[in-house]
């Protein structure tokens, strides 16, 4: 076999290790790269950052599914650390139903990483006071439209049962207008169907927090500012957790920032072997046509 | 009559839906906020509908014995088994329920998905040939692109980001914004077509 053969058939079992290696392999050898942040995510975290503490909440639509978990996780961490650590209360809601799950333990992570953090009474983070999860609802369309009338009317009782009215946050966030921004964290539609129609209709702001692949559907909506910013895949989720951490929120990156790295590795990697692939086919090509 | 009713019935809620999103008064506010209510739980209807299929489906298979029936019995001892649970231990983050689910269902759900970076590599490396300048300018944009975003692509050319960043605001999106208005005016005719009565399969049955 000619060597540009060789080249263009390598054994599959061979890339699949090689993979492997690559993806595992900055778990190990950790290292750490300078993120070029994105406009996108710029804005989305400037936007957070504009928001008063003790205000409006900030609502977090958790839509993601454990498939998507590596990508859209570590957005929802990043996003939960900076509301919290600005003071802004956080309101949490699903309609994926296999979403709520990593809802809870995205809210459970945060708040007892910052509550062991906590030097007082005042420091600590409380249900039903600076956060408050409202679970899943059937019926999406019509439940993201009738929040702007009532929230409560939609969501009688929380993820746990409380009822909504007896929650001290829930009191003070009726509807769309108490809500700086609805940050939609999606590896599907979610995100189009909540421009349509809570914004058209009440003009609520939108962020999203998208899988790599979905996100360049979403650009137009960038562009026409109906996006208040948005964070696209791992990528999106690491370049959020470097600015809480170089705006001082957080020390440590997080879960993003290693998965980056591995991504990062990995698209090397394909392209070498789509470069070696082509090499070969252009000399194999050529020597049909010699012959 | 069986026909005539439900069409009356989507014409007139179809109407009535289209204005009052349009006027922000009380009134209209409050009929949209009530018709918003009924669709909520006639969607929750639809998750009852689906588990009574589950349920009838693979009962069915076991029932028969169909190609992989043992699978059947997993897939309805789990969900009896996760409601159960949820129903008698409830779902606050430190339950069975939630347990399960962190440490069951998302690990299998990440791994099928991961599965999905092997197939893409080989098949990437096997079919993705510069054999026409079609091709030849897909995989370019594709390198562009993924080298631009990762961390790397700065320090190969500082403009290498922008340019990536310049194909996805600006052929990218022109081609999604075309794609967006066709799949609105679609929308926007099939909408039409059933509140009017034209398109009528939602009913069922025959002509």
């Amino acid at each position: 076999m000619k060597w540009y053969e060789a080249i263009s058939r390598i054994d599959r079992r061979i890339i699949y290790f090689l993979l492997t290696v690559f993806v595992i392999l900055p778990f190990f050898v950790p290292f750490k790269i300078r993120q070029n942040i994105m406009p996108q995510t710029q804005r989305l975290f400037d936007f957070v950052e504009s928001i008063p503490p003790d205000d409006k909440v900030v609502m977090i639509s958790f839509d993601y599914t454990p498939q998507t978990m590596p990508e859209c996780h570590p957005m929802a961490i990043a996003l939960l650390k900076h509301c919290f650590a600005r003071n802004i209360p956080v309101l949490g809601l699903s309609f994926d139903p296999q979403a709520p799950g990593l809802a809870v333990e995205a809210f459970e992570t945060v708040v007892n990483e910052l509550n062991r953090k906590a030097s007082n009474y005042d420091d600590s983070l409380f249900y039903g006071k600076d956060y408050v999860y409202l679970g899943w609802k059937s019926g999406f369309t019509a439940a993201v439209l009738d929040m702007g009338e009532s929230i409560a009317g939609v969501f009688p009782r929380d993820y746990f049962g409380h009822p909504v009215d007896s929650l001290p946050l829930m009191q003070k966030t009726k509807n769309y207008k108490d809500v700086a921004i609805a940050i939609v964290l999606s590896a599907s539609a979610y995100p189009e169907y909540w421009v349509l129609y809570p914004q058209s209709r009440y003009g609520v702001k939108i962020g999203a927090g998208l899988t790599a692949v979905m996100a360049p559907k979403y650009y137009p909506f960038l562009q026409t500012g109906q996006f208040s910013g948005m964070m696209s895949g791992m990528k999106g989720a690491a370049e959020y957790e470097h600015l809480i951490v170089e705006k001082g929120y957080t020390k440590k990156l997080g879960r993003a920032e290693t998965g980056m790295n591995s991504q990062s590795i990995v698209h090397l990697l394909i392209i070498t072997i789509i470069i070696l692939g082509n090499i070969g086919f252009f000399f194999s090509r050529r020597d049909r046509k010699q012959s | 009559m069986k026909r005539r009713i439900p069409l009356i019935i989507c014409f007139s809620i179809g109407i009535l839906m289209i204005i009052q999103f349009m006027i922000p008064h009380p009134i209209s506010s409050e009929f949209g906020s009530t018709v918003n209510k009924w669709y909520i739980v006639l969607a929750a209807f639809a998750l009852v509908l689906a588990i009574g299929n589950l349920i009838r489906h693979h009962s069915t298979k076991i029932r028969r014995k169909n190609t992989n029936w043992p699978y059947s019995i997993v897939t309805l001892a789990s969900m009896v088994a996760m409601s159960i649970i949820g129903f008698a231990g409830g779902v606050d983050p430190k339950s069975l329920y939630q347990t399960i689910y962190l440490n069951v269902l998302a690990p299998l759900g990440s791994t099928m998905f991961a599965l999905l970076a092997y197939y893409m590599a080989s098949a990437a490396y096997r079919s993705f040939r510069a054999r026409s300048l079609e091709a030849t300018l897909l995989l370019a944009a594709a390198f562009i692109v993924m080298i631009g975003f990762m961390p790397f692509g700065q320090y190969i050319s500082p403009r290498l980001p922008a340019f990536a960043e310049w194909i996805m605001k600006v052929p990218n999106m022109a081609s999604q914004r075309g794609i967006m208005f066709g799949v609105a005016f679609g929308s926007i005719a099939t909408a039409l077509k059933i509140i009017l009565g034209i398109e009528r399969s939602w009913l069922g049955g025959k002509k």
